[in-house]
């Protein structure tokens, strides 16, 4: 430590170049890990949302939301049996839908069609307006983003392709699914909505697309087999099943391996070729009586001080960036995942440095002696 | 009896398929408070045994005791230890850490063997107060004449206060004024302190300075005066 600070003072702007290298890898993965997080979020919202500790889904669906379709009835029937407590219907569909009161240039708006059942755990609490009920069937509640496009409470609006009108009774908050604002709406209506061709329901009893569970010790394996046709997927798989949102989170975890690589070699090859350049006065420290021990703890101890700093100050740097950045960009910062990647970029760049520093035990003291210069 | 003894060292170097012998059948043996020195020309084998004698090379045969202690078994962890407590070494002026301060030089030696200690710290100023560097212990070498650089050098290596204090070429890139100064400071030094002291030089101005004075050629040592 005494030589790795020394040194750092004297040969400042050295340093300071290799801090702000390392400062701007820290930079790069908090925000992507920032970005990461907010279209997964983004995509996934209502079903991060939803407190249910196991799903059913169809049977041979994996999982997946767009290939599902179960037997409402299910739901009816299982709760206070296998550890339920309460069990939520719950069917998604995607529509077009047209507000007659907005009349710009983009007058119809993809949205995520959501039929849940009044009251269930999974129904989103309204920030304005009602709830939904069963009184008004064609009642809505939307998302935020939607009422952003300018949908607002009593609006009445079409879905194209149906002679269905619905009207917004609720606006709820942080609801969207799939990259799409969400509309909630009874499962009733989603379901004459969704199975309106005669034969599209494949003969069950009110079907829905799944069912959400909550209870303390639900037995899925029980579930599973006193039900025909089903099987259960816990809340990791569910959400992992939501499309698009396995080859985003890939995409990103991809990115972030490779930064952590490119940063374990970048400081690895910067102190590599310090030590070379160092490899005199190493010797000569050999020579009066340094063991490698001293050496090497010397050099990476500098490493982990360089690091710890320049990795601080790339998180100063992203919160920065993060206030700066236009509203509605999917980014959200989560303390506790920018605190575990500045620990492993830690680990990263110190394991760099331990490799360099295993150069340090082929130094020859010798070198120090009989040299005239 | 403390000091330096060589006993019959031979050190022979391979090079290819033939094998050279730098030292051949060497003996010496320094007292404390006696300053040697060694001449003679380029590669005749001075710096290699300078070498064996600071336990940073191994004799190929014969004995080197330092202080009683028989360093030809040491394993190369035990005798970077050994330097650390029992060799003083000063090396060129170049040798010097750049981004180190006069008094961190010193303090170094001190760190290496764990804490600096306050008792370290102030014995350490001394020494550089004693070579007349008391105004300028918060230099960096860049800042320094190469006189005074070389005489950091020396208080280097009476820091760890040893009893052996070993010298290769001290004076090789001073001016001959400066190299008059700094070989009567390492002799002041070494009768004061009370060190077995050897110093290798090609230059024959500096030996009127030393109590004894070998002659190499061609890994032979001879007694010359
Ligand atoms: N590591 C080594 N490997 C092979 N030969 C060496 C080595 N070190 C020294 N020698 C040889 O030993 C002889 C003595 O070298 P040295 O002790 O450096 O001489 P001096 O210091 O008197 O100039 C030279 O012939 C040199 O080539
Ligand atoms: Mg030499």
């Amino acid at each position: 430590m005494f030589l790795a600070i020394k040194e750092m003072k004297h040969s400042k702007t050295r340093f300071a170049m290799i801090g702000a290298i390392i400062m701007l890898i820290a930079w790069l993965v908090f925000i992507l890990s920032g970005l990461g997080n907010g279209l997964s979020t983004l995509a996934a919202a209502t079903m991060k949302n939803i407190d249910g500790d196991l799903f059913i889904y169809e049977e041979g669906s994996e999982g997946t939301m767009m290939k599902t379709k179960v037997s409402g009835a299910i739901a009816d029937d299982i709760e206070g049996k296998y550890g339920v407590k309460e069990a939520a219907k719950f069917g998604q569909s995607t529509i077009i839908v047209h507000n007659p009161k907005i009349t710009d240039s983009k007058v119809n708006e993809d949205v995520a069609f959501l039929g849940i059942e009044p009251g269930k755990f999974i129904e989103p609490k309204v920030i304005e307006g009602k709830q939904l009920s069963n009184d008004n069937l064609f009642g809505v509640v939307i998302d935020e983003s939607l009422a952003d496009k300018g949908y607002s409470i009593g609006d009445k609006f079409e879905v194209t392709s149906s002679d269905i009108t619905l009207e917004v009774v609720g606006i709820t908050k942080g609801e969207t699914f799939n990259h799409l604002p969400t509309v909630f709406v009874n499962v009733e209506t989603w379901q004459s909505y969704a199975f309106a061709a005669p034969g599209s329901d494949n003969g069950l009893e009110s079907p829905v697309a799944m069912i959400a569970l909550q209870g303390e010790n639900v037995d899925a394996d029980a579930i599973a087999s006193n039900y025909d046709a089903i099987e259960t997927v816990t809340k990791s798989d569910a959400i992992m099943g939501m499309p698009g949102y396995k080859e985003e989170s890939a995409t990103i975890y991809m990115m972030l391996a490779f930064l952590f690589a490119i940063s374990a070699v970048i400081i690895a090859v910067f102190f590599y070729v310090f030590i070379l350049q160092k490899t005199q006065q190493f010797g000569v420290m050999k020579a009066i009586g340094a063991s490698d021990r001293f050496i090497k703890n010397s050099i990476i101890s500098q490493v982990f001080v360089l690091s710890l700093g320049s990795i601080i100050a790339g998180i100063g740097l992203t919160y920065l960036t993060a206030l700066v950045f236009p509203e509605g960009m999917p980014f959200n910062l989560d303390f506790k995942m920018v605190l575990i990647y500045a620990v492993v970029l830690l680990i990263v760049s110190v394991l760099g440095s331990v490799i360099s520093a295993r150069q340090v035990t082929k130094i020859d003291p010798l070198t120090a002696i009989g040299r005239v210069e | 009896m403390t000091g330096l003894v060589l006993k019959n060292v031979t050190k022979s170097f391979k090079e290819g398929d033939s094998t050279v012998d730098a030292l051949k059948n060497v003996s010496l043996s320094v007292n404390p408070g006696e300053f040697i020195a060694i001449i003679g020309p380029s590669g005749s084998g001075k710096s290699t045994l300078l070498s064996i004698a600071g336990a940073l090379l191994q004799p190929s045969k014969g004995e080197v005791l330092v202080n009683d202690t028989n360093i030809g078994q040491m394993k190369e962890k035990e005798l970077s230890s050994f330097r650390l407590t029992d060799i003083g070494f000063i090396l060129q002026t170049s040798n010097l850490i750049p981004y180190l301060n006069v008094l961190d030089q010193l303090l170094l030696v001190c760190k290496m063997k764990g804490k600096v200690t306050a008792k370290e710290v102030k014995f350490a100023k001394a020494l550089l107060k004693d070579l007349g560097l008391g105004q300028k212990l918060s230099k960096f070498p860049n800042e320094l004449s190469g006189g005074e650089r070389q005489r950091v050098a020396i208080a280097r290596a009476f820091v760890n206060n040893s009893n052996v204090i070993l010298a290769d070429e001290p004076t090789a890139s001073l001016d001959s004024n400066r190299a008059f100064e700094v070989v009567k400071q390492i002799r002041y030094e070494v009768k004061e302190r009370n060190k077995a002291a050897v110093m290798v030089t090609h230059d024959e101005r500096m030996l009127e300075f030393c109590d004894k004075v070998y002659r190499m050629e061609d890994g032979v040592l001879t007694l010359e005066r």
